[in-house]
């Protein structure tokens, strides 16, 4: 390690927030009219506090002593328990609920920033107050007041954790063809019989509290097939005891295997085998068949955070080879290798080289945490917003950023975490160095909670195309809106120009797409789902780098310390590298979608 | 009993320093709490409270002389469980180490406090000398660089657990009196009250801001006054001559072999 890492830099995240992102706008409508700046500054300081001096520094620990089976139970790393408390006191759980269930309705831009920066100081501890705050949230929003009381108020109060148990072995990216079974009980109407297998549960298992809520997909006998026969169910590690409901007895969840991991080993991911003597209870959460709908609220709020979590590791991977740049010393400058001029070695950070490698991570970096205010921001709206035209039309941005958010941050954000370990030459092949870590860490995102592929298809198989392309056209009025806004600015026409090439190039593209696949040549649509996510990601983080642009620009006019300038100054050049680079990549990736290139799918089965 | 906290908020320490006409230029500093203060106000937090239980021994008054606009360190400290605030309004230019002890006197004496506690040094400028004068202008006892702390509330006293060079000071004060802390009386049995059992451990470090302590801050009291309203008069005995960086580093060399080591300490940098 270099020095002392800020993880996240708390210059950035104010930046975002009230300069780019004119986040206090939010506290004119009266869900926040409570809040102001100075709440968001003590959380938010407060969470990376928390960062910093806790959960960082069980970071390596905690992959190098991973949770155990023993016995059938997990036994987690000995300080996570406390760790847990510390985030329960700092109120992450219920931060963005409302006050009738203990919260404090913040907003979610500031939310996902105090994550951001919990995730990168330890992002597998952060996955247990994570979890539990999403299955909260389903109880509390579809739950009957009889489940509320049964286990709300201990979940958001810290006392008990929460699972969400969607995966089996046969039925991961396809959820439909989950088999988890749930059998009437004779005189209960609202509790069944669980019985099934679930695999990679996060946070399955622990013993630092009392129980475990796995929030759980299963399909009632003689439901339909499909995800139209899901149902969600609430289902304890341990049951209240009927007629003694404050003790506890053990409701046949038992944990079959730990899943050996290359990260997040803080958070033990475990098969769970429900009902093995056939006494596993599950309380139906809402009405039945609705399951995968229900748990669509979780998943899209984890996708953010895994979008969030994905944008911290890289984040703290790029501040850790920033520093290491500036103190390592290798080579001479490529003008000054010899003769008079010649001197000593210089820092890393002089040749052209490293620097395209640290701009491109602050590229990748910073547009993807503006990337997760923006969409924090949408979800904000789409909830809270008095005019429900306004919030229908957040909810219909929102949810096309979604898949955006999550798999750019994901999958770039793995390049980024890669180039932070290669400026560490040999030494970021060591596990003496951290580069190593975050990578193995960073390579989940793109698994869990949707691989790529699933979100490809679900921004150009659906969320694009819907209503006849609505959501896209809103879009580019927003983008358009922002163009025009950084136009007025000499420097940023250039960078203006290309943004609108590239957004006309798009909405021709999908045109073509959507056409092609209601003509029914679905595979011709959808063969190149991820160069069109990766061409959509390549423009929505160019706009943001166009607004972070704009911004700065405004900064730079007025008189501002020479430090201050250079902050500015370097946003700028960050968004040109991105413009320039990256988004001048979707010529090349249009044509392949456009021209449904088809080497792959043209490979005779027995050829490969 | 009355606890008053002193706390202050200075330009954030790890960010580099920049100067301008002679002086520190903190135009453009990002203000933080005096991380000394969070140990003071979490000691008095440990003193007052019953862990586990809402019961209170003791009522926990920050104060901080700053410009009235500027206390988000005020309402930090209110967050993290002190019951009410005193501010005392007034610019940097119009304070010196005299003009701050003398208004932090008069606050415990208005309050009527039993225990002062501050901060061993403020991170800034590192003065340390604010409990002393606090102490000396209030004619009570002090004990200095606190490291642990066991009050007995019966005897009326404070053991203090000072780390000097050869070992560990106990300094048993009466009170009322003025307490400065340092680093490690925030290890988790560093305190303790007498009423919360001896084995009690706390986590380390003082405790955040949490949401909850957050929203209940902005309800909670703060008392604001001007310097003249007690009695203090603004700067005037110390001047500020001039501040400049140290000079840089020169960068280092690499000997050849231990003798050149010798000769080099010996001749060059004459420290042997
Ligand atoms: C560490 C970890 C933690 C996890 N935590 C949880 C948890 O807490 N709860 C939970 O329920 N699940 C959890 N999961 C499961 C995770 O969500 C699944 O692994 C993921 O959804 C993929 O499912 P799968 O592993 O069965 O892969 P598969 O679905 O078999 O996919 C294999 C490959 O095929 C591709 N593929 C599959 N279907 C398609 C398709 N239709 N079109 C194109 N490509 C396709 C995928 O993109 C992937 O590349 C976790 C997984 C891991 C590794």
């Amino acid at each position: 390690m270099t020095g002392s890492n800020p993880l996240v830099r708390d210059r950035d995240v104010d930046f975002l927030l009230y300069e780019v992102h004119n986040v206090l706008d939010l506290c004119k409508l009266p869900a926040f009219a409570e809040h102001g700046r100075e709440t968001f500054d003590l959380f938010l300081r407060s969470a990376a506090k928390l960062a910093r001096d806790s959960l960082f520094p069980l970071f390596r620990e905690m992959d190098e002593q991973p949770a155990r089976l023993v016995d059938g139970r997990v036994h987690e790393h000995p300080k996570m328990g406390e760790l847990y408390a510390r985030m329960v006191e700092l109120g992450i759980v219920t931060a963005g609920r409302p006050e009738e269930v203990g919260g404090a309705q913040l907003p979610s831009c500031i939310t996902s920033m105090a994550y951001l920066y919990l995730m990168a100081g330890n992002g597998g501890a952060v996955g247990y107050p994570l979890l539990t705050a999403g299955a909260g949230h389903l109880i509390e929003s579809f739950g009957s007041d009889a489940l509320r009381e049964l286990f709300l108020e201990r979940m958001y109060g810290g006392s008990w954790s929460g699972t969400m148990a969607l995966t089996e072995p046969q039925a991961g990216s396809s959820l439909g063809d989950i088999t988890t079974s749930a059998s009437p009980i004779e005189g209960r109407e609202d509790v069944y019989r669980i019985k099934g297998n679930k695999i990679f549960i996060s946070g399955g298992d622990h013993q630092f509290l009392d129980n475990i809520v796995h929030l759980t997909l299963a399909r009632r006998v003689g439901d339909p097939a499909g995800v139209k026969g899901i149902s969600l169910f609430a289902v304890p590690r341990m049951r209240p005891v009927a007629g003694a409901p404050e003790q506890l007895e053990f409701n046949d969840v038992h944990t079959s295997q730990l899943v050996h991991k290359i990260g997040w080993k803080g958070l033990a991911s475990l098969g769970l085998s429900y009902g093995e003597n056939e006494d596993c209870r599950g309380w139906l959460v809402g009405k039945p068949c609705q399951g995968l709908r229900y748990m669509f609220q979780m998943m899209n709020e984890a996708r953010l955070l895994v979008g969030a979590n994905a944008t911290a590791t890289a984040s703290a991977a790029y501040h850790e080879s920033l520093a290491y740049a500036r103190v390592r010393t290798q080579g001479r400058r490529l003008d000054r290798r010899t003769g008079a001029d010649s001197s000593g070695p210089v820092a890393l950070i002089e040749h052209p080289d490293v620097r395209r490698m640290l701009l491109r991570q602050k590229a990748i970096v910073e547009g993807s945490m503006s990337l997760i205010v923006a969409s924090a921001r949408y979800a904000d709206l789409a909830e809270h917003h008095e005019d429900p035209a306004r919030r229908e039309q957040a909810r219909l941005l929102l949810d096309m950023l979604t898949p955006v958010t999550k798999s750019f941050a994901a999958e770039r954000g793995f390049e980024s975490t890669s180039l932070a370990l290669q400026i560490h030459g040999g030494y970021g092949y060591s596990s003496e160095y951290l580069p190593e870590l975050w990578m193995r860490e960073q390579r989940l995102n793109s698994i869990h909670e949707g691989t790529t592929a699933i979100h490809s298809l679900d921004l150009l198989g659906r969320k694009v195309v819907a209503k006849g392309g609505q959501a896209l056209m809103t879009l580019a009025g927003v983008i358009g809106a922002d163009i025009q806004a950084a136009h007025q600015h000499g420097e940023l026409v250039e960078l203006c120009e290309a943004v609108t090439h590239e957004l006309e190039r798009t909405g021709k593209l999908t045109q073509v797409l959507g056409a092609r696949g209601l003509g029914g040549d679905v595979i011709g649509m959808l063969a190149h789902s991820v160069d069109y996510l990766t061409l959509f990601s390549n423009l929505v983080v160019a706009w943001q780098w166009l607004r972070i642009a704009g911004a700065s620009c405004k900064a730079l006019q007025g008189p501002l310390a020479d430090e201050r300038r250079a902050y500015y100054q370097a946003k700028v050049e960050a968004a040109r590298y991105w413009i320039r680079t990256e988004l001048a990549d979707n010529a090349r990736l249009a044509k392949l979608c456009e021209s449904a290139e088809d080497s792959y799918l043209k490979v005779p089965d027995a050829g490969w | 009993m009355k606890i008053l906290v002193t706390v202050k908020r200075i330009p954030d320490p790890d960010e580099s320093l920049k100067f301008a006409g002679g002086g520190l230029d903190t135009s453009s500093s990002k203000w933080v709490p005096n991380a000394f203060d969070e140990y003071a106000v979490e000691t008095a937090l440990r003193l007052a409270e019953v862990a586990g239980k809402r019961d209170r021994l003791a009522e926990v008054i920050v104060m901080s002389i700053c410009p009235a606009k500027q206390r988000q360190h005020v309402t930090q400290f209110l967050a993290m469980g002190a019951d009410r605030g005193v501010v005392v309004d007034a610019d940097d230019s119009e304070l010196d180490t005299i003009a701050v002890s003398k208004a932090i006197a008069a606050v415990a004496k208005s309050e009527g406090v039993d225990l002062t506690i501050v901060g061993k040094l403020s991170q800034d400028n590192e003065g340390n000398q604010v409990a002393q004068r606090v102490a000396g202008l209030l004619n009570v006892p002090q004990a200095g660089f606190a490291a642990t702390v066991k009050w007995d509330k019966n005897a009326g006293t404070l053991d203090v657990g000072r780390e000097v060079d050869d070992g560990v000071e106990h300094k048993l004060v009466p009170l009322p009196a003025v307490v400065s802390v340092d680093l490690r009386v925030v290890l988790p049995t560093s305190i303790k009250n007498g009423v919360t059992a001896d084995s009690h451990k706390y986590q380390e470090g003082p405790r955040l801001a949490s949401l909850r302590g957050i929203t209940m801050a902005k309800r909670k009291k703060v008392k604001v006054l001007k310097l003249s309203d007690i009695g203090v008069s603004s700067a005037g005995s110390e001047q500020v001559v001039a501040v400049a960086p140290p000079p840089a580093r020169p960068s280092g060399q690499i000997v050849g072999s231990v003798e050149e080591l010798h000769e080099k300490l010996a001749k060059e940098a004459k420290v042997l």
